[in-house]
Formats: C-alpha cells, sequence, structure tokens
C-alpha cells in the first residue's frame, strides 16, 4: 500500500510540478496582488481591499467588464445557434460511413494559426476589404440598413466595418464554431433512434418530436458548448486587441494596461479575479439552469 | 372482417428485395406472431404496418381506411421497441403518459387517472414518480407496454419484446402478454424468431422466409402439419428420412413401405422425397413391452438423460443418420443404454410427406 502510494506519487511527479510551479502558483500570486496597491513606483504590501473598492465603483472598469460579457454572450449565443443546426446535419443527416470525414473538414481551420485567422478577418472587414468592396460595388444602401438595424458601423455608411464590437463579434463567433459544434454533436450522437420513433409512433410530428425529446436529450451538448464557448471568449485578449477598436475592446485588454501600461499590476490582478469570479457565477449558473429545465435528476 | 389487411407488399432497400408479395390479413382482437430467423423480413413488415417504412409497392389498409401514405403519428398502432426505447428524460409516469398529451377532450385529472390505471395493468403501479432510468430491463418493458396500452390503440405491435429478459423473466412476461391481450381485447401482433414463445403465445403464426411468408396456420396445425422441410426445421425438431414414391405407395428408409393415404400428407408425384416425424410422435418399446402397431428395429446411438425426459439418438436399420426420439420418464420405464437393441412403434399418421 504504502509502495503503491509512493510509486503513484513519483509517477504523477513531473505533470504535477508542472501545474502547482505554472498554474496554481501565479493564480495564488495573482489573489495575493489584487489585496495589495501600487503606491507610485513601489508595491504597498498591506492587505486592503481598496482595489476592489475601486474597480466596482469606477464605471470604466464595470463598464468594460459588462462589454465583455455582453460581446461574449452574443459570441456564445450566436455559435451555439449556428452550431447546433451544423451538429444536427452531421449527426442525423450524414451517412454514418461519412460522418468522420464531416468533422474533419470541420476542424480544418484549427490548421491555421489562431492570430492568422485574425488578420484574414482584418482582410475581410478593413476599409478596402472585402466586404467593403462588395457593398460599394452592388451599392447598398448601408446608412438606412444601419439605422433600421441599429448597428453601428452600418450607420456611418462605407467606413470600416473594423474596430468595432461587431468586428470582434464575428471574429470570435467563427473561431469557437467547431468548439461548439463537436460537444453537442457527440450529445446528438448518443440519442438512441428509437426514442424519436417512440414519439412518433406515440402521435408526435417530427416538429414536437425535436422539441420533446432530441432538444432535451441533447441540452447537455448545448450547455457543454455555452460554456466552452463563454469562459474563453471573456477572457479573450487578442481578438479585442486586433479587431476591436476603441469601441471593442474587453476586460483581458484592460488587464494588459493595467500591468504593462499603467504599471498598476495590484489593480490588473484585482480585474482578473473580480473577471474570474464573474464567470465562475454564469457558469454554475447555466448548469444549475440547465439542470432545472431538462429535468435529469442528479 | 379483418382489421388490418396487407395486399401485394413489396419492399426494396436499394437492390435488396426485402418484402416479396406479401399478402396478409389479421382479424381484430387476434395474437398474430410473425416468426422467422433473422433478416427474413419480419421486422420491416412489422414497421410497414406502423409506418415506419414505406413500401415500393402494395397497399396497406387498417380498419378499412388505406394507411399506406399515412405517417407513424396518425396510425391507429402503438410499438414496443425492442430496445423498449423509454425516454431518459422523463419519469416513468411522464412517459405513460407521452402520448396522451394530444388528447384534449381529457384534463389533467383523467389523463392522470389513466396513468395510474395503465401502471396498475402492467403490475407497476405506485412506480409513477421514479426515474425511468432507475428501472430494471423486465420494468422497462412494462413501461413501454404501459405507455402503448394507455393510449387504447386498435393493433399494438411488437418488436422481439422479450429477447432482452433473461429465461425465467421470459417466460413469466410470455404469460402475462396473453393475459394482457385478453385483457384488453385489441390485435397483438408480435414479432419474434423464437418458435416457442411464438407456438405459446399466439393464435396465429405467420412464419417468413427470404421476405415471403412460407406458412399462415394455427400453432397446432404449425407444428402437426408444416408445408415443407424448412418450416419442419424451423418449429421444433423434425427427423427425416429419404423415401421413393411409387403407384401409390412411400418406401421410407428404416421404416418401409406404406401406403400414402395413410400419411399426413399426400404426394402427387412419384419419385424421390423425404418423410418426416417429431420425436415424441414415436415411441420407444422397453423389453417386454409390445405394440400392436408397426415397429421398427434399430441400435441405442445415444442417451441425453434431462430428468422428466429422455431423448434417444435411434439408428434404424438401413439408415445412416440416426433418428431423435424423445420419451417421457414415466414411473416403471427403464432408460435404455447405448448400444441396447431399439425397437421402435410408429404410425403412418403421424408422418409428414414432403414433396
Amino acid at each position: 500500500m504504502q509502495q503503491e502510494t509512493t510509486r503513484g506519487l513519483t509517477l504523477i511527479a513531473p505533470p504535477l510540478l508542472y501545474a502547482v510551479a505554472l498554474m496554481a502558483g501565479p493564480l495564488l500570486a495573482i489573489v495575493v496582488f489584487s489585496f495589495w496597491t501600487q503606491d507610485y513606483l513601489t508595491i504597498d504590501r498591506t492587505l486592503t481591499l481598496a482595489n476592489y473598492r475601486e474597480a466596482l465603483s469606477d464605471p470604466i472598469y464595470r463598464a468594460i467588464l459588462l462589454r465583455s460579457l455582453w460581446i461574449s454572450g452574443l459570441v456564445t449565443l450566436i455559435t451555439v445557434a449556428l452550431a447546433f443546426p451544423v451538429a444536427y446535419f452531421v449527426s442525423f443527416h450524414v451517412d454514418p460511413s461519412k460522418k468522420s470525414l464531416w468533422l474533419f473538414l470541420i476542424t480544418i481551420p484549427f490548421w491555421t494559426s489562431y492570430l492568422l485567422r485574425i488578420f484574414l478577418w482584418k482582410v475581410m472587414l478593413g476599409f478596402n476589404g472585402v466586404l467593403n468592396s462588395i457593398f460599394a460595388y452592388i451599392n447598398i444602401p448601408l446608412e438606412a440598413l444601419g439605422n433600421a438595424t441599429g448597428i453601428a458601423w452600418l450607420q456611418e455608411g462605407l467606413s470600416a466595418p473594423l474596430y468595432s464590437a461587431s468586428a470582434v463579434v464575428l471574429t470570435l463567433s467563427h473561431a469557437f464554431a467547431p468548439f461548439a459544434i463537436l460537444p453537442i454533436f457527440v450529445a446528438l450522437e448518443k440519442i438512441d433512434r428509437s426514442l424519436l420513433e417512440a414519439a412518433r409512433d406515440l402521435g408526435e410530428t417530427a416538429v414536437t418530436t425535436f422539441l420533446r425529446v432530441t432538444l432535451p436529450l441533447a441540452a447537455p451538448g448545448v450547455v457543454a458548448a455555452l460554456l466552452i464557448v463563454f469562459i474563453p471568449t471573456v477572457g479573450d485578449y487578442v481578438t479585442p486587441a486586433q479587431v476591436g477598436g476603441p469601441g471593442g475592446l474587453m476586460i483581458a485588454n484592460m488587464i494588459q494596461t493595467q500591468f504593462l501600461g499603467l504599471n498598476n499590476a495590484p489593480m490588473g490582478a484585482t480585474l482578473a479575479v473580480l473577471a474570474m469570479l464573474v464567470v465562475t457565477v454564469i457558469a454554475l449558473a447555466t448548469i444549475w439552469l440547465a439542470r432545472r429545465l431538462s429535468g435529469v435528476r442528479p | 372482417m379483418s382489421l388490418i389487411s396487407l395486399r401485394g407488399i413489396e419492399k426494396y432497400y436499394g437492390t435488396y428485395h426485402a418484402l416479396r408479395g406479401i399478402d396478409l390479413d389479421i382479424g381484430a382482437g387476434e395474437f398474430f406472431s410473425l416468426l422467422g430467423p433473422s433478416g427474413c423480413g419480419k421486422t420491416t413488415l412489422l414497421r410497414v404496418i406502423a409506418g415506419f417504412e414505406g413500401v415500393s409497392e402494395g397497399t396497406v389498409t387498417i380498419s378499412d381506411r388505406d394507411m399506406t401514405r399515412v405517417p407513424p403519428n396518425k396510425r391507429p398502432t402503438n410499438m414496443v421497441f425492442q430496445s423498449y426505447a423509454i425516454f431518459p428524460h422523463l419519469t416513468v409516469a411522464q412517459n405513460v403518459a407521452f402520448g396522451l398529451r394530444r388528447r384534449s377532450d381529457l384534463n389533467r385529472q383523467a389523463k392522470d387517472t389513466l396513468v395510474e390505471e395503465a401502471l396498475d395493468m402492467v403490475g407497476l403501479g405506485g412506480f409513477g414518480a421514479r426515474a425511468s432510468t432507475a428501472l430494471s430491463g423486465g420494468q422497462r418493458q412494462r413501461v413501454a407496454l404501459a405507455r402503448a396500452l394507455v393510449l387504447r390503440p386498435k393493433v399494438l405491435l411488437l418488436d422481439e419484446p422479450l429477447s432482452a429478459l433473461d429465461k425465467k423473466m421470459r417466460e413469466q412476461m410470455q404469460v402475462e402478454l396473453i393475459r394482457l391481450q385478453r385483457q384488453v381485447g385489441i390485435t397483438f401482433i408480435l414479432v419474434t424468431h423464437d418458435q416457442e414463445e411464438a407456438l405459446v403465445m399466439s393464435d396465429r403464426i405467420a412464419v417468413m422466409f427470404d421476405g415471403k411468408i412460407a406458412q399462415l396456420a394455427e400453432a397446432e396445425a404449425l407444428y402437426r402439419r408444416p408445408v415443407s422441410r424448412r418450416v419442419a426445421e424451423f418449429i421444433g425438431v423434425m427427423n427425416f428420412l429419404p423415401a421413393t414414391v411409387a403407384d401409390g405407395v412411400v418406401d421410407a428408409q428404416g421404416l418401409g413401405k406404406i401406403v400414402v393415404e395413410d400419411l399426413q400428407s399426400e404426394a402427387t408425384t412419384d419419385g424421390e422425397t423425404m418423410v418426416g416425424f417429431r420425436p415424441e410422435t414415436a415411441t420407444l418399446l422397453f423389453p417386454g413391452q409390445d405394440s400392436e402397431g408397426r415397429v421398427a428395429r434399430g441400435t441405442v446411438s445415444e442417451v441425453v438423460y434431462y430428468g422428466d425426459m429422455t431423448y434417444y439418438d435411434v439408428r434404424l436399420d438401413g439408415c445412416e443418420r440416426p433418428v431423435r426420439i424423445s420419451m417421457r420418464n414415466v414411473f416403471g420405464r427403464p432408460v435404455l443404454d447405448i448400444g441396447a437393441e431399439a425397437r421402435l412403434a410408429w404410425s403412418p399418421g403421424a408422418l409428414t410427406l414432403f414433396r
């Protein structure tokens, strides 16, 4: 027994050390930092909640955190809403022998670096970009369209759609699509097809069968997809920095500014801890809500 | 008058011909079985009746209404699936109530009463609030039955419902299904590959091979007078002996000459053929016992003792392959040993002559 334990610990020691050194350590440091304060060039190491007080009362931080949640919430909804039909199609309408080929094709965008994909979107969305050229060529009344829908960059006519919150939403939705498709696909694959026949047999139409059987049974996959997209996008830093412009900056950009630009590491740490807490609360609430709605008992 | 009428049903999957010209009438209140080996088309035929499979040709009529192109949710049929198809996200009661949602003529209380009654009927009274995932195989089967029967369909379709249960449970459910069918009085159509199950439960049985109905008969007639060697071999055990027919007389190997009129079925043409008999229709005489009927001689080549029964393999004089004889071990009858001389009392009336 003693020997078994020693051997087990020896085996997991390298990854454990790695995780402690590079995950738990820095995380702990962030939490400690968040209770310190910056005193011009030095750090005041008395523990205080001053940073939290400031972060929660200053409208700038609040606005940026809310904008982060809004953008990633929108990204999550768009991504999952678009991913569901794709996953459904592959699971229910693609020949079983061709399913792995389809999944393979869906993951192909991942073969390109994330940064390269962002730059490709810049080419698409720039002032002389693909999208604007098309609009100019077919002469779409962008201002009218923008006024009708309330989308800011459209209201400005042929100004670039780039450097806006919409550009961030678009880029992130595209980047995270496969993350949303795969868990939903797995959940749909697990549904016993005879359950759908049973529902038809018991009098339901194709549509009501979908609502009463397919959707509730796919719920775990949908929840997984929601969280897989939401959690990393709230803290995404590269996309808003590259395509967001001043109106599309998110909390991660503010944290970066605090640490490197304003030399206020404690404030950056505080914002990071707050962002993590908010994401945790929203994730737990989503799981709790999904459990209640789908009626699955623990 | 028949409740279900199938006329000229043909079904192709690509080039595979799954159902070949099925004509079938099933009456109201009948317990009907589709029996056959796997791949014979019996499940396909059931799914055609349920509406899950379209037909390539032919018509399906249920209660005088053409149902050939009607989807399953609009047919007066309900199905118990082989996998039971119990909704895992719903409780037992919610499963049973699933099909009642569309019954706008019933209020909630009436629906609850119906669900409770259906659960009582299958012996699951008080199980309503349980999670359906916490049930055993036999209980899931009962939920599937209650869920279908609560809708009072004209026809209940059962797709190999007992194949996933252990032997004891299966026998218990066979009896219970017969009781339920008599109680509710609706038509049951059972698909099974188990000949014993079909014989025990059904009023009539259709034996299917290769997408065709080979024989349609009541259980006893099917067992006693199979129309072909293939049917005879599929239903129970039958001994076959090569025979020649000439001038109204059959010469069967090991048994001797028999006048055709004495046999169960009459051959129409002269030539080489087969006669068959069931293991229990001939009697092995023990030493000192006599028979007034015809007696064939041979040697015991194998003895299998089952307690209440003994199975003997007997090689008749002049035969290559042994025949199987089953004897009930009634009091006072000795068990013969391997190598013992065997005298087999048989009667021409128990023989079936195959073409």
